[in-house]
C-alpha cells in the first residue's frame, strides 16, 4: 500500500472545507441560457396583430385579444399566451412576420393565482419585459419567405418605343410560388376598401385552382383585371410579410388570375337570388363605381342600364389610364361580362337635365358615378396660348383614337397620377418630357412605383417649381416660366405648402405645356333641384351609410363621393350602393347588413 | 380718404365688410350652379361675421386686433384675376375671393403707409392683418383642393 492510498481518507475530508460545486440553496436564482425559451416578450409597437403566432401554435396556447392604442393599419389585436398550454417550442417567435415576438431567458415565476399565467406580453407588465437574452428569430432561418417573386417587366428603353404593357405578368409557377408566401393573416382584407377576400383567393392560386380564385375575386370586385393592373394596393401596404421583407404581390396575383381566362362568362358563376326582378335601375356614369353597381344588381335580376358619355365604359380607367398599363382588351373582357349578365350599356350618351328627371320617374333608383371630369385651369398668364393643353383632355383624346401632337419637348405641370400618365404618353409620342411640380418629390400624389417607372424611362422631374406664366417663344414654341418654392410647414402632420421665392425666374422652352394640377366635378348636366340638395361647394356629393344622397332615390359613388381618387374606393362605394339600393327598393330588409358579402357567391 | 380717429377707420372698414357681403350676396344670385350659389352665400355670411367683429372692437367689447402671425402663401400674387360670370366654377370662385381679400389687405397696407399718426397706423396694420387671415383661408383652400395634384 502506497503512502497516497494511506492518506486518501484524510484528503477526502479536506474537500468538505472547499467551495461546493452544487448550489447551496435549491430555491436560489440561476440565469437561463442565452437562448433559453422562457416567458414571452412582445414589442407591441412593432407587432401588427397579424395572428401568425396564434395560427402556428399547435397547442392553441395563443389567442388574439383587442388592446388599446393599436398602430394604424394593424388589426388592433395582440397575442395572449396561456402557459397552461404553451410547450415553449418557440414556433410563434420563429414565424412572427414583424419580428416583434420573442422569449426571455427567465423561467422562474411563482404566483398563487393560476389565471395569472395567461397574459398579453408587452401589454401586461412583467419583470422580464426588457430582457435582452432569450430566444429570438435568427437571421437566415426564416419560416416565411421575405423575397417577392420578381415580376418580369419590359426594359425601360424598350418601353418607350412601344405601347405594349410594361408588366409582363406571372407564369402559373411564379404565381403559385408567390401565393405560397401568404401567411393568411387577413390584415389586407381590412385595408382593402372593397374588403376583397384576399387570403382566400391567394390560397386558391397556391392550390392551383384558378377558377375558384377568380370566382372568389368576383365576390366583390367587378373590375378585377383593372385592379390587378393598376390598383393602388393598400392591401400590400399592410401586408404582414412586408414588415421585414417584401409584401406579397397581391395586385400581381389578382392580375395573374384574371389573365388566365379569355371569356369570363365561362368561369364566373354567380349564385345569388334574383330578388330584383321587375325593378329598374339607371346608372349615370360608367366608371368603376357604376360598373360595380350594374354588375351586382344585374346578377340579382335588376333591369340595369348604364349611361356613359364616352364611347367605352371604365371612366378614368378607360380614358385616363394609358394602355401600356391597362390595355383595351382587358377592359373589354370585363365589359363583356357585364353585358352577358344582362346590363344594358348606352355609350356616347351624355345625360342632360330633363333626361335625368325622366330617369328618376322611370326607375326605382338612380346611381350617379360621373367622377371628376373637369380639369382645373393653370390660371396663370398665357394659359390660353395655343400649345397649352390639359392632361385629362389629352389622355381622353388619345384613348379615343385622335391624333395628338405633343411636339418634341413637353413640360407637364403636376405631380399626380394624371401628370405621370400624360408624361409617359407624351414620351411614347416622341417627346422629351419634364415634370414641373410645386412641392417635393415625397409629396407627389402619384403612385411611387409610377414615379420610379417614369424616371427610369427618362422623364425628368423638377420639384418646388411654381408655374408663373407661359409666353410665346420663337418658332411657335412656348416659354414656360416658373419660380422656385420654399416649403412651409403650417400644421404638423399635414403636407407642407409651397411658397414662392420672389425674384427668381426660370425658363423652359417647350412645344407643349400640359396641365395636370387637379380636377373637379362637372354638374352642368344635373338638374338644379338635385344639385342643390346633394352637391357641396366643391361639387362633391355626400352619401349616407347606404350610399344614398340627400335626394330620395339617388345614390352616388366614386371620385365624386370619396376623396381617395382610386378605383378600388370607387368599387367599394358601388358595393355599398348595391346593398343600399336593395334596401331602398324593398328587396332586402332595411336592418339586414350583407357586410362584406353584397355580391356573388362563388361556385 | 381722411381718417381723424380710430372710430373713422373702423367705420370705413365696417362699410367695406358690408360691401363685400353685398357683392357676394349679389354673385350668389348670378352664378348658375346651385352649389356655388350656396358657396357665395357662405362667403357673404363670413363677411357679416367680419363686420360684427369690427363692430365689437369699435364698441370696446373686444380688445382689438391680435398680432397673430399669418403665413402669406402669395398664391394670389401671381395667379390671374378672375371676372365673375354666371358659368364660373369652384376654382374661379375661390380665386376671385382670395383676390378680393388681397385687394382689401393691400388697401389697408397702403392707407397705413400714408398715415402719419402712429396710433392710426397701428389700426390699419391690424386691419391688414385681418384681411391677410381671410386671404390665407382662401389660399389654403386653393392650395389643398384645387392644386391637389400640384
Amino acid at each position: 500500500m502506497s503512502v497516497k492510498h494511506t492518506l486518501a481518507p484524510f484528503s477526502a475530508w479536506l474537500q468538505a472545507f472547499s467551495k461546493p460545486f452544487t448550489l447551496p440553496d435549491r430555491h436560489g436564482y440561476r440565469e437561463g441560457a442565452d437562448r433559453y425559451r422562457g416567458w414571452h416578450i412582445n414589442d407591441t409597437k412593432t407587432c401588427i396583430g397579424c395572428g401568425s403566432c396564434a395560427e402556428i401554435c399547435q397547442n392553441v396556447a395563443i389567442d388574439m385579444v383587442p388592446v388599446d392604442d393599436p398602430v394604424t393599419g394593424d388589426s388592433g389585436l395582440r397575442p395572449r399566451v396561456d402557459y397552461g398550454r404553451c410547450c415553449w417550442c418557440a414556433l410563434c417567435v420563429d414565424v412572427c412576420p414583424s419580428g416583434s415576438l420573442g422569449m426571455s431567458n427567465e423561467y422562474i415565476w411563482v404566483e398563487a393565482d393560476a389565471d395569472a399565467f395567461r397574459y398579453i406580453p408587452g401589454v401586461d407588465p412583467k419583470p422580464w419585459d426588457s430582457a435582452e437574452k432569450g430566444w429570438r428569430q435568427e437571421e437566415g432561418f426564416d419560416l416565411v419567405d421575405h423575397q417577392r417573386v420578381p415580376m418580369p417587366m419590359l426594359d425601360p428603353a424598350e418601353r418607350t418605343r412601344t405601347w405594349a404593357e410594361v408588366v409582363v405578368g406571372y407564369s402559373r409557377e411564379e404565381a403559385r410560388r408567390e401565393a405560397s408566401r401568404c401567411v393568411e393573416c387577413g390584415l389586407c382584407v381590412a385595408a382593402c376598401p372593397a374588403h376583397m377576400h384576399i387570403p382566400d383567393y391567394i390560397a386558391a392560386i397556391r392550390d392551383g385552382d384558378d377558377i375558384a380564385a377568380l370566382n372568389i375575386i368576383y365576390d366583390n370586385n367587378a373590375m378585377p383585371e383593372m385592379c390587378g393592373k393598376v390598383c393602388t394596393r393598400r392591401c400590400e401596404g399592410v401586408c404582414s410579410i412586408g414588415v421585414q421583407g417584401e409584401p406579397l404581390a397581391i395586385r400581381w396575383l389578382k392580375r395573374y388570375v384574371t389573365e388566365q381566362f379569355d371569356d369570363l362568362s365561362d368561369v364566373v358563376h354567380a349564385e345569388v337570388e334574383r330578388v330584383g326582378e321587375g325593378k329598374k335601375i339607371a346608372i349615370v356614369g360608367g366608371g368603376p363605381s357604376g360598373v360595380t353597381v350594374a354588375y351586382y344588381l344585374a346578377i340579382r335580376g335588376f333591369d340595369v342600364t348604364i349611361y356613359e358619355a364616352l364611347p367605352q365604359l371604365g371612366g378614368a380607367t378607360f380614358f385616363g389610364i394609358p394602355k401600356y398599363r391597362f390595355p383595351m382588351p382587358s377592359l373589354e373582357k370585363q365589359v363583356k361580362l357585364l353585358t352577358d349578365s344582362g346590363v344594358t350599356i348606352v355609350t356616347n350618351h351624355r345625360v342632360e337635365k330633363d333626361e335625368m328627371r325622366q330617369l328618376l320617374r322611370d326607375h326605382d333608383a338612380v346611381f350617379i358615378g360621373t367622377g371628376l371630369m373637369k380639369p382645373y385651369g393653370l390660371r396663370a398668364p398665357g394659359e390660353d396660348l395655343p400649345g397649352v393643353m390639359y392632361a385629362l383632355d389629352m389622355l381622353r383624346d388619345h384613348h379615343i383614337g385622335k391624333t395628338i401632337d405633343v411636339g418634341k419637348k413637353v413640360v407637364v405641370v403636376g405631380g399626380g397620377n394624371v401628370a405621370i400618365d400624360a408624361s409617359r404618353v407624351s414620351l411614347r409620342l416622341g417627346a422629351e418630357v419634364t415634370i414641373a411640380y410645386r412641392r417635393r418629390k415625397v409629396d407627389m400624389p402619384a403612385d411611387e412605383e409610377e414615379i420610379e417607372d417614369a424616371e427610369a424611362e427618362g422623364i425628368k422631374i423638377v420639384t418646388q417649381a411654381i408655374p408663373l406664366r407661359v409666353e410665346q417663344a420663337d418658332g411657335g414654341r412656348l416659354d414656360f416660366i416658373w419660380g422656385p418654392a420654399e416649403m412651409i410647414q403650417e400644421e404638423e402632420g399635414r403636407r407642407p405648402r409651397p411658397k414662392l421665392i420672389e425674384g427668381v425666374e426660370n425658363h423652359m422652352i417647350v412645344d407643349r405645356v400640359i396641365v395636370a394640377i387637379g380636377q373637379g366635378a362637372e354638374h352642368s348636366w344635373m338638374p338644379e333641384e338635385i344639385a342643390e340638395k346633394i352637391a357641396d361647394k366643391r361639387g362633391w356629393i355626400t352619401v349616407d351609410e347606404n350610399g344614398m344622397t340627400a335626394y330620395d332615390g339617388i345614390f352616388a359613388g366614386g371620385d365624386l363621393v370619396n376623396s381617395t381618387a382610386d378605383a378600388i374606393s370607387a368599387i367599394a362605394d358601388g358595393l355599398r350602393a348595391v346593398v343600399g339600393i336593395q334596401k331602398y327598393v324593398g328587396v332586402l330588409p332595411a336592418s339586414e347588413d350583407e357586410g362584406d358579402e353584397p355580391v356573388a357567391i362563388a361556385t | 380718404m381722411e381718417f381723424q380717429s380710430v372710430r373713422d377707420i373702423l367705420d370705413f372698414a365696417i362699410t367695406k365688410e358690408q360691401e363685400a357681403h353685398d357683392m357676394y350676396a349679389d354673385l350668389a344670385g348670378k352664378v348658375e350652379r346651385p352649389e356655388l350659389q350656396k358657396t357665395f352665400r357662405e362667403f357673404a355670411q363670413m363677411e357679416l361675421g367680419h363686420r360684427a367683429r369690427l363692430e365689437k372692437i369699435k364698441a370696446g367689447e373686444l380688445p382689438g386686433f391680435t398680432d397673430e402671425a399669418v403665413e402669406n402663401l402669395k398664391l394670389s400674387d401671381f395667379l390671374l384675376d378672375v371676372t365673375p360670370r354666371p358659368s364660373m366654377g369652384y376654382q374661379d370662385v375661390i380665386l376671385f375671393a382670395m383676390k378680393a381679400e388681397k385687394r382689401a389687405h393691400d388697401l389697408y397696407v397702403g392707407l397705413g403707409k400714408a398715415t402719419q399718426d402712429a396710433r392710426l397706423r397701428q389700426v390699419f396694420k391690424g386691419l391688414a392683418q385681418e384681411e391677410l387671415k381671410h386671404k390665407h383661408f382662401f389660399e389654403t383652400e386653393y392650395d389643398e383642393f384645387i392644386l391637389e395634384g400640384n
